[in-house]
């Protein structure tokens, strides 16, 4: 099996251009927001804070892991899907014990030269063997096969869950799940599950921690903590209604520039967003990410194999995930769970990673067509 | 592209690819709804409370008018102290910024506690709690230093009153107080630690004192930091004011009167305006407004003589023979004639009683220039009988006797002019012949305040009108009535005063002073029944001071077109002439200097 695509005039023209440049606009955007969203006036005038500086290295960097994700051939992930899981694995269980712990959660294993987050490769790692497991078989999922690939996701899920994360936890779990009901589920399991899952739901409150139900407390009800978990609630909500149909104007937002918007330039980006475009520039931000979308879904229908079109409909769900619990959140209509906007939220990690996704998506539509020998 | 082969022999699942656009669609239609509902639905609410967020209204404080005597003395005047306050909105941990405080104050913090949860629900959550007011200025440097360190922390400027006179115009200023919690939650304009006028002027005045507050919008961050200020409305400093009141003159007469209890007043007939108005024992009004330290407090509750009360307005005495001024204008309007003349034998006879006249050997026949000039007891006694109770009461109801003057200090006391309906009332007994016969001497029942006094003879001087005694620079005259007494009566009786100061014999003799046209009328009220040692009336040194004489003296001296109506009354302090007297005479001769010293 070819390890590499080679770069040629074919590849430039079959690769997916649309998702590319959703893309490149999306991180644009989100580039001009964080501008504005890392400034700070004072009495003096604003200063800006370079977030803005280092997002676009960032972006360069992560423009570079697409490139060479681009050039793999996808198919070798297939073969590379098990003994990578079982890696992860090996690091999630060594983190409670050599990780060191900041702010509370222990989720970095230090070696020394730099921190590693064992939590990040997880995902892909899931994706991978997830799509794996569900490539052998076309055939919709039985009992067995839907607790076999359950599993896959579970035992990763425990161990970030344990670090706390929740968040990445959920969205690893999210994946699996996606990628199920994508392949398909038998009528009479999933008529089952739909009646179970909800039931279990109360059920996990009890192993929450204590913040985390907090969390949800606050999100069901900003006024019981205004000053406290509920005042991001409040405020982030109060900063995307003023911005009102046409919004503030760029670098007007009062409620970013004079901080009453907490966590601005990451996980309330959007919400800087909302108060300086307002209604159209805040729905013009859907519209882009519901296009990013649709272009992973074209490269799902035209991949060639289970394997790429089931790893790029985890990848669609991975990224669907991030826009509902981010805007979700902003918004006010999900609990506060620190997941990042893709390609408009500041942060390196996250960067990369939907970088090498996005690699993989574009490396799938390339490899799109079977040639005969 | 011909090397292409479709060979695709694999389909996406259908199902899954619906999800897939049902995923998409549900995106869009969420977040296109919610993004609605907050950005145009609730987008004006919104809007306002992001405004309400960034904006707060500032008060600007107005500084309180200051009060000057008549030459531009300062009375009243403020000055800046500093002290540390909690803005409660930006300060993270009370308890942490109240320790340190108390750290950097040593004071109890259990205290700094109390008076901040005393005080918090009276003050906006963005505006500053005093919690320890007056800091040294030594320690203001080193806690200003690290203040960077305690938000919500800061030190506050705070306006205090100072009275540079203390003791001398203590009365006439009073004193102010912060407003207590009745009067924030009355009065709407006033905030926690606000200064209002207590006693005094200070009460009295309050409104022209105040002054305006303003208000100034301020954009601030998110830790109240302001980023803008813009002032909505300015504030207005309240009024200066400048009294009549001649400090020089006001501390001369404390002076002069020495340790005496008792009070003097200086009027100008003519306005009603007050040169001074001296009342002793005083206090030093600043203790007010700094707070009394137990000793300084029980110095001036347990004094024996009072020095809270203000004796010109509020202490009423008998008016003695100072109240023959008004008894001679009775008997004038009555159509007597001042010639005729009665025998004093030194004793009055009514029915089986007998009134003394001070003299015990009599002043045998006086017409009514010599009662005056002698001050002869019976003439009077039995002129009164003629005139009855009923007249007499009447007329010096008239006369502004029995009600307040008018003059604007608070707890003005109106006196007593007793009669008939009143000795009912009060002591339960008919009005007898006798208790007229004492009243036409201003002993008994009759009681009076020495401003009641100076505007009586004021009016003598002014033709009869009845001045409301002005304490402000350039006031206007205002007349509060007029007197039955005609201009010619009062005329008359005022050269009376002139021949009792001048002529001899006359018993104001001691207020003669070269150069000057003086008049004046003595008394000396008995504060218990004459006592006699043997045969001889016991003197006042020989009695303990609160059984002594009251000492009255009314007078008013005039030189070069300028006069003024001097009343003397020096508590227990012995006879009206001989305590009284050489008072007024100094007086006089700080109002008209002698040539010779005058520079």
């Amino acid at each position: 099996m070819k390890v590499f695509n080679t770069p040629n005039k074919r590849m430039f023209l079959d690769m997916n251009w649309a998702l590319f440049i959703t893309a490149i606009v999306i991180f644009s955007v989100g580039f001009v927001n964080l501008y504005s969203a890392s400034s700070i006036r004072l009495e003096d005038g604003i200063t800006h804070t370079p977030f803005y500086e280092r997002q676009l290295m960032w972006g360069g960097i992560g423009l570079g892991l697409m490139f060479a994700v681009i050039l793999i051939n996808y198919k070798i992930l297939e073969r590379l899907a098990s003994p990578f899981y079982f890696f992860v694995l090996f690091l999630l269980i060594l983190v409670p014990v050599f990780g060191k712990t900041v702010y509370g959660a222990q989720r970095w294993l230090d070696l020394g030269f730099f921190s590693l987050q064992p939590s990040e490769f997880a995902k892909f790692s899931v994706l991978l063997m997830g799509a794996k497991y569900l490539a052998k078989d076309g055939e919709t999922l039985g009992w067995v096969r839907l607790f076999k690939l359950l599993f896959i996701g579970l035992v990763p899920f425990a161990l970030i869950v344990k670090q706390p994360d929740l968040g990445t936890g959920l969205t690893v779990l999210f994946l699996i799940g996606g990628m199920a009901l994508f392949h398909g589920i038998k009528w009479k399991v999933l008529r089952i599950c739909l009646v179970i899952i909800p039931l279990t739901l109360p059920l996990s409150w009890f192993v929450l921690h204590d913040y985390q139900q907090e969390r949800i407390l606050t999100f069901l009800d900003p006024s019981r903590d205004p000053r406290g978990a509920g005042y991001h609630i409040i405020q982030s909500q109060i900063a995307i209604g003023s911005g009102e149909l046409l919004g503030k104007g760029f670098q007007e937002g009062t409620q970013s520039q004079l901080r009453f918007l907490p966590e601005k330039h990451t996980d309330f980006a959007v919400a800087v967003l909302g108060e300086e475009w307002g209604f159209v520039g805040s729905v013009g931000v859907v519209v882009i990410f519901c296009f990013f979308l649709f272009c992973i879904y074209s490269t799902i229908c035209e991949a060639r194999d289970r394997f790429g079109s089931t790893l790029c409909a985890g990848i669609f769900f991975y990224f669907f995930w991030q826009v509902m619990v981010n805007t979700g959140m902003v918004v006010g209509i999900m609990p506060v769970v620190g997941i990042p906007l893709p390609f408009i939220s500041y942060g390196g990690t996250a960067m990369m990673v939907n970088c090498i996704l996005i690699g993989i998506v574009l490396s799938v539509s390339i490899n799109r067509f079977v040639f005969k020998a | 592209m011909s090397h292409k082969i479709e060979t695709k022999n694999y389909e996406p699942p259908r199902m899954g690819l619906l999800l897939l656009q049902f995923a998409i669609a549900f995106l869009f239609v969420v977040f296109f709804a919610r993004y609605w509902y907050l950005q145009i639905h609730r987008g004006e609410e919104f809007a306002r409370l992001s405004f309400e967020n960034r904006t707060k209204i500032a008060r600007i404080d107005a500084a309180r008018g200051e009060i000057f005597d008549k030459n531009g003395v300062p009375l009243a005047e403020n000055y800046i102290t500093f002290a540390i306050a909690i803005v409660r909105e930006d300060t993270p941990d009370v308890d942490a910024a109240l320790a340190q405080i108390s750290e950097w104050t040593n004071t109890s913090y259990e205290e700094l506690v109390e008076k901040y949860n005393k005080n918090k629900y009276y003050v906006r959550s963005f505006d500053p709690i005093i919690i320890v007011a007056d800091l040294p200025l030594e320690l203001i440097a080193p806690i200003q230093s690290q203040l960077y360190l305690w938000p919500g922390i800061h030190i506050v400027p705070k306006a205090r009153r100072h009275y540079p006179q203390k003791n001398t115009v203590a009365h006439i200023m009073g004193y102010v107080a912060e407003a207590t919690k009745e009067e924030l939650q009355e009065d709407e304009n006033l905030s926690l630690g606000d200064i209002v006028g207590r006693q005094g002027l200070e009460l009295m005045l309050e409104d022209r004192l105040r002054g305006k507050k303003g208000a100034a919008a301020m954009e601030v961050d998110v830790f109240g930091r302001s980023l803008h200020r813009e002032v909505i409305s300015p504030a207005y400093s309240g009024e200066n004011i400048y009294l009549s009141i001649d400090i020089e003159l006001q501390k001369n007469i404390e002076h002069i009167m020495q340790n005496q209890a008792g009070s003097v007043i200086v009027m100008n007939p003519d306005t009603g305006a007050l040169d001074a108005l001296v009342t002793l024992p005083s206090y030093d009004n600043n203790l007010f407004v700094t707070g009394f330290s137990r000793k300084e407090w029980d110095a001036v509750r347990l004094h024996p003589r009072y020095p809270l009360q203000n004796r010109t307005i509020q202490s009423m005495f008998p008016p003695a023979s100072v109240w023959k001024l008004l008894m001679a204008g009775a008997l004038l309007e009555k159509g007597v004639d001042p010639r005729d003349t009665v025998f004093c034998s030194g004793v009055f006879k009514l029915g089986n009683r007998q009134f003394r006249c001070w003299s015990k050997y009599g002043h045998g026949n006086v017409d009514m220039k010599h009662s005056l000039m002698y001050s002869c007891d019976v003439y009077y006694y039995e002129k009164a009988l003629d005139l009855g109770i009923d007249y007499i009461a009447d007329f010096a109801k008239k006369c502004g006797f029995g009600r307040r003057t008018g003059i604007e200090l608070p707890h003005e006391a109106s006196g007593v002019v007793p009669d008939r309906e009143w000795k009912l009332k009060k002591i339960g007994e008919r009005w007898q012949n006798g208790d007229t016969v004492n009243l036409s001497i201003g002993q008994g029942f009759m009681l009076v305040t020495p401003i009641q006094q100076a505007v009586y003879i004021s009016s003598l001087l002014n033709g009869g009108k009845l001045l409301k005694p002005q304490l402000i620079k350039d006031a206007e005259p205002e007349i509060m009535g007029y007197t039955p007494i005609s201009p010619e009566h009062c005329k008359l009786i005022a050269d009376y005063m002139f021949a009792t100061a001048n002529e001899s014999r006359g018993t104001a003799r001691i207020i003669k002073t070269e150069g000057v046209h003086t008049g004046g009328k003595t008394g000396t009220a008995q504060v218990v029944k004459i006592k006699m040692q043997g045969d001889r009336r016991k003197k006042n040194h020989e009695m303990d001071f609160k059984e002594r004489d009251h000492a009255w003296l009314g007078a008013y001296a005039e030189k070069d077109g300028r006069r003024y109506v001097i009343v003397t009354m020096l508590e227990h302090g012995g006879g009206g002439s001989s305590a009284a007297g050489p008072v007024t005479r100094d007086i006089i001769k700080l109002l008209f200097p002698p040539e010779n010293t005058k520079k």
